[in-house]
């Protein structure tokens, strides 16, 4: 074989490699795993010039438009507090206490942030939606069919996965959001 | 046999380094250039269109937000800066970002800073003057998004914050 042949074949296979290897990275994650903390996980560097090339490219894929940490902490969860993927034929209960930020909500998405279709048209559960009880301590339920109290319908989808958003964060919530006490995610049952 | 090819392996390496870093940094400009020609189907470039709640039927942009009401100018500096002025709305969080064509935000005004007074920013580049009274915002690319965020706690309240929220303008200053 002739150099040139050689050499054509190992760019062009390079070339292939390296750009299936990128997308491949960018896709197999979410919008970011900089942070952990139970089953959520974060970015501190969204939409800064500190994020890396493939920070900044998951958070284009994951979150476009994401504000950045001071004024925005946003939180998703793949996996309930066990560490099981979320399944959108089971109910789980996500319950919490006050978070430190002036205000919050949950979102239930798919693939890489869709809203899921379902009957109720509710995508989301806003800070104060639940009741609190003496504690400030509040609970919802996530589950493909209506629950008592509030309720984020899943709309069967096979695999979702819940965003928190917290506008204008303070203390751990920003600055040690690994310590922060974010909501936990008990799944109850399955279809 | 291996001598043959091990300089072509190692050029092959090399593209495959320059073709990951390249995709990963193209990746941002390539989502953003689409995210403006969605939301820049709503309005033409340098004026705010104003998005309707978000449903499953209306997600121009990944992980929308329910709860929020956006309205979102794509801007273009190549003509000279661009005036953003945003009017309060009282009692609801709301905020205007600016995203340049990497995705890096240039600047955040909410109302915890503003005070309830309007917003008024000039998106510049770094050789262009802007009026004394806008607050300068540096960019590093002529192109890129103004988005407004509104919180809708209450869906009643939506006429009302629909109504100020339209008030918001974003054109080319007129600096002759």
């Amino acid at each position: 074989m002739k150099p040139w042949r050689r050499y054509s074949i190992c760019i062009l296979l390079g070339l292939a490699g390296g750009s299936a290897y990128a997308v491949h990275q960018v896709r197999s994650a979410d919008l970011g795993r900089q942070v952990t903390n139970g089953p959520w996980s974060a970015n501190t560097d969204n939409g800064t010039k500190d994020a890396s090339a493939l920070s900044r490219a998951r958070v284009a894929l994951f979150g476009l438009l994401a504000l950045p940490a001071k004024e925005a902490m946003y939180f998703t969860a793949r996996t309930d507090s066990e560490g099981a993927p979320l399944n959108g034929k089971c109910t789980y209960t996500v319950s919490g206490s006050e978070l430190d930020a002036r205000w919050w909500s949950i979102t239930l998405y798919k693939g890489e942030g869709w809203l899921v279709k379902n009957a109720a048209n509710l995508w989301s559960v806003a800070g104060n939606a639940p009741e609190r009880d003496a504690n400030g301590n509040w609970s919802f339920t996530v589950s493909p069919k209506k629950a008592d109290g509030v309720w984020l319908p899943t709309g069967g989808t096979p695999q979702f996965d819940l965003t928190l958003r917290t506008y204008h964060p303070q203390g751990a919530l920003l600055n040690n959001p690994s310590s922060a006490k974010l909501p936990t995610i008990k799944k109850e049952s399955c279809a | 046999m291996i001598r043959n090819w091990l300089f072509p392996i190692i050029i092959g390496l090399l593209a495959a380094a320059l073709a990951w870093q390249g995709t990963l940094m193209a990746t941002p400009y390539v989502l953003m250039s689409k995210a403006m020609e969605k939301v820049g189907g709503r309005a033409p470039v340098n004026s705010f269109g104003f998005g309707e709640p978000s449903t499953t039927d209306n997600q121009p942009i990944v992980r929308p937000s329910p709860d929020l009401s956006y309205s979102s100018c794509a801007f273009d500096l190549s003509k000279g800066p661009v005036l953003v002025d945003v009017e309060p709305v009282s009692g609801h969080y709301w905020s205007v970002s600016v995203f340049d064509a990497r995705t890096d935000v240039a600047a955040v005004r909410s109302d915890r800073e503003t005070g309830g007074k309007p917003v008024k920013l000039a998106l510049k580049r770094f050789s262009q003057r802007v009026p004394r009274d806008y607050e300068p915002v540096q960019l590093d690319y002529n192109k890129g998004l103004v988005l407004i965020r509104i919180l809708v706690s209450d869906k009643a309240d939506y006429p009302q914050i629909d109504a100020i929220r339209r008030k918001a303008r974003c054109r080319v200053a007129d600096t002759k």
